[in-house]
Parts: structure tokens; sequence; C-alpha cells
């Protein structure tokens, strides 16, 4: 027996309509009836509203199922469960922290994209809090997201910032599209591709345009005693922090700037600035919000199942050229915009001779 | 973003002759901020130190994490005279038992007491 808020009947019909101001609930629909067949306890909420006319609007959303575990200090994942999808907040800041930022995450996937969750289909998004003693990291180890409370000298808790739980768990996403190798380009791509939706679940949670928004990753997570404003810049690679102790941002904006190195998987965290810039120059030639049109070829992009998991920032660039294309036509403002970002970082010319 | 400095045995021991040096370095991570840390420790301490050091899996060889991102790689790097060097890269899973206990010595030396320069 499954349990649903909105009976079947109301679904099918909903997902069957062809009205176009309901192509959104149909698509919600359809996703739900498609997960119900796999016999999936995928959630769903029901939001009634009234419409110009006058008219009552139900439209199905599908609903995050969270569950938040506590490491209480140890390397032993995935801990003591302490909050589930059902559960009232807690008393335990990092958990309430994770739980909504994960909730925020799925929010915008599902907003902007259509995606349910990191498989698309409603499965648990899994994360563990207190990993560890002064633990200065947040990561994904390939089934969950996991959250260290920082040393308290440099890194204050990283559930702090909404911008790091969403870049973890795009690591999921990313993972589940087919993936992009941890190494050299291809790893800086994965990487941007986690600050991209990182950025863009903060802009649509404080429903922020591409011209509003900080473009910051991990915003906050330093200590007062740190010389610097977040992790990164994504508008401006190379300025987010500049201390005694961590020294400067080594963050490139451009392709001339490229570091090659061996730590840090090839530079993964430091190249990523490149195609970060670019993202950002694109969404602010298009204007309004990010998530809409830059963000969408970016998601596009990465899920078309034809990226290459190998990609170098000049193929994942004509990727996005191509999507944008498909997408919005090819002498649309949105070609053009995707050229202009990868232009201003030097991955490619600018591209007005085609 | 330095990798790590030099191995040479350092000169400038305010509290006698370091009798061995170790060198951690930490890349990647969420962050990715390298950080480094050393211990030099004086001939009163050698042995423990010695101890800890022929403890770890040297010769072990360990893949990098393959799945996931974000996390931690380990470099560590042991100099007990000046012809004997050891060093180890590691991925973070693999920093536990004896490496976690030799990485949290240096750590603590590095940052328990008044650096040296």
């Amino acid at each position: 027996m499954r349990h649903a808020i909105v009976p079947p009947y109301l679904l099918a019909r909903i997902a069957a309509t062809r009205e176009p101001h309901l192509a959104h609930a149909a698509a919600a629909a359809r996703a739900t009836l498609a997960a119900q067949r796999e016999y999936r306890p995928t959630r769903s909420r029901l939001r009634l509203t009234i419409d110009e006319s006058g008219s009552l609007v139900a439209e199905t959303a599908p609903a995050p199922d969270r569950t938040i575990y506590d490491a209480q200090g140890r390397e032993t994942l995935p801990g003591v469960r302490v909050r589930g999808e059902d559960d009232p907040p807690t008393n335990d800041i990092a958990v309430d922290q994770a739980f909504d930022g994960l909730g925020a995450t799925f929010e915008l996937f599902w907003d902007a994209f259509g995606r349910t969750g990191i498989d698309d289909a409603g499965g648990t998004l899994v994360a563990t809090v207190h990993f560890g003693q002064d633990y200065d990291n947040a990561f994904w180890n390939g089934e969950q997201m996991v959250f260290g409370d920082g040393d308290g000298e440099i890194f204050t808790g990283f559930t702090s910032s909404v911008t790091i739980i969403a870049h973890e768990l795009a690591h999921g996403v990313i993972e589940a599209s087919g993936g992009l190798e941890y190494q050299g380009q291809s790893g800086a791509l994965n990487e941007s591709l986690s600050d991209v939706f990182g950025a863009l679940t903060e802009q649509h949670l404080l429903g922020q345009t591409a011209a509003e928004a900080s473009w910051l990753i991990g915003a906050g997570i330093f200590t007062p005693a740190v010389e610097g404003r977040a992790l990164r810049s994504m508008i401006e690679p190379g300025t987010a922090y500049d201390d005694d102790v961590l020294g400067k941002d080594p963050q490139p904006a451009h392709m001339r700037d490229y570091v090659v190195t061996d730590s840090d998987n090839g530079g993964v965290h430091i190249n990523s600035g490149i195609p970060n810039r670019a993202f950002v120059v694109t969404a602010l030639e298009l204007g309004g919000n990010a998530w809409e049109r830059a963000g969408n070829i970016w998601y596009r992009t990465l899920t078309s199942g034809t990226l290459s998991r190998t990609a170098t920032f000049a193929q994942f660039a004509a990727a996005t050229v191509a999507t944008a294309e498909a997408e919005y036509g090819e002498d649309s403002e949105e070609v053009a915009a995707v050229r202009a970002g990868w232009a201003d970082v030097g991955v490619m010319d600018d591209g007005r001779d085609g | 973003m330095d990798e790590t400095g030099s191995p040479e045995p350092e000169e400038r021991a305010p509290r006698g002759r370091a009798a061995l040096l170790v060198a951690v370095t930490r890349t990647g991570g969420f962050a990715g901020i390298t950080r480094v840390w050393t211990a030099e420790p004086v001939e009163d301490e050698a042995s423990e130190w010695i101890a800890l050091i022929s403890r770890c899996p040297w010769d072990e060889r360990l893949d990098l994490d393959p799945h996931g991102a974000d996390r931690f790689q380990w470099s560590i790097r042991a100099q007990c005279a000046p012809d004997e060097e050891r060093e180890a890269e590691l991925p973070d899973r693999a920093v536990t038992g004896p490496w976690r206990e030799l990485v949290d010595a240096v750590r603590m030396w590095s940052t328990g007491r008044p650096q040296t320069a």
C-alpha cells in the first residue's frame, strides 16, 4: 500500500494536461507517477493556488527525503541517525543547517531543472555532520555528504554556508550523470559545476538575480582571525582571501594563468576558477535569474549523456554552445552569452565569426 | 601553494640540534588550501619519534580515493638521518592507525610549541 497525498487519478489528470500554463505541474505529476511505477516511495507535496483567472490550480511537486547522521566527533560513517524527513528541528545547529541546506538544494534542482534529488528518482539524501575532530573539510564520499566542524581557529563549521552543502550534493548529481574524472581539467570542471550549483542554490533560496549575487563560495566559513571573505570567488577568482597563514587565493581567472601542479588532483580546486568565471560572465550577459538560462545550459550539458568523463575545458565549452543552440536557437542571445563567457577566460575565441 | 620545502636538515634549531625532521603536507579538500606542518624534535625526543615513524607502513602503495570529491590528500616525509629519507602519499581514508598518530604528533609539535621561524 503506497502512501500518497495526491490520489493517482488526480496525478494522471494533471500529467495529461496540455495546458501551457500547467506545463510545470504536468511535469511534476509525470515524475511522481514515473517514480511510483518503480515502487519507489517518492515523497510529494500538493500546492493549491489561485491563478489570475480565479481558477484553483493543483500542483504536485516532489519533496526531498533527507536523513542526517551525527558522527559524534569520530570518523566512522554514517554515524547515529539524528533527524529524518518528518522530524522537527533539533537543537543542533549543524544538523539543522545540513537538513535545510539539502532541502534548498533539492528545491533548486527540482524548480530549475525538474530533477528529483541526486539520482533523479527521489532517493534519500544522506548527510553526516560533526565528522572527526577539528575536521577542516566537507566532502562527498561517493554515497553521501560529510561535514566537519572546522578547527575553530581558521574554519568554522562547514554547514554554515548553503553553498558548501549544495556543492557536496552537486558532486552526487555529477556522478549520477555520468561523472567527470576527478583529475586535471575534467576534475576542475567537476569542481566548477559543483560551485555553479552551490551558488545557484543560494541565489534561488534568496531570490537573487545574477547581478545581485555575491558569487562567493563558502562565505563566512573563515573565523574572524582570517583575512578572507570566502573560499572562492566565482566572479573574481583569486580574490577570496589573502592571509598570513593561508596565503593568497590561488585561483586563476584566465587560461593564460592555468596552474600546472600534482597537488589537489592536478589543481581541481584551483583551475576551477576559469570555468567558474565563464559561467558568471554568461549569467551576467543574460541577466535575470542565473538558474533559468545559464544554469539550464550548464545543467543540460552535464546531463546530456554525451559529455566525456575526461572532458577538457575546450570540449565542455563547445558542449555548452551546442546545448544553447539546441535549447534556444543558433542565433539566440543565449548562444552569444555562452561564447562571451568562454571568450572572457580565454577558452574560446570571441565567437562573432560563428 | 608551494610544495613542501627543502628537506635539508635545519641549522637554526634554537633548542639544540634537531635529531630528525618529519613534514606533513595536506592538499585538496573542499578549500583546496595546502597546509604544511613540520616537526624537528631534538635528541631527547628522538626515540619516541623513531618508534612512531617505524610503525607506519611506508612501503604500502595506495590508490587515491576512487569515488567522491573534495577529499584530502596527504604527503608525509620523514628524515631520520641525512641519507635516510622516507616518503609516502596517502589518500584521506588511509590516515588511520599509526599514520594518524604520526600526523597528529607532527601537527601538535608544529602548532603546540613556539614556532622557530
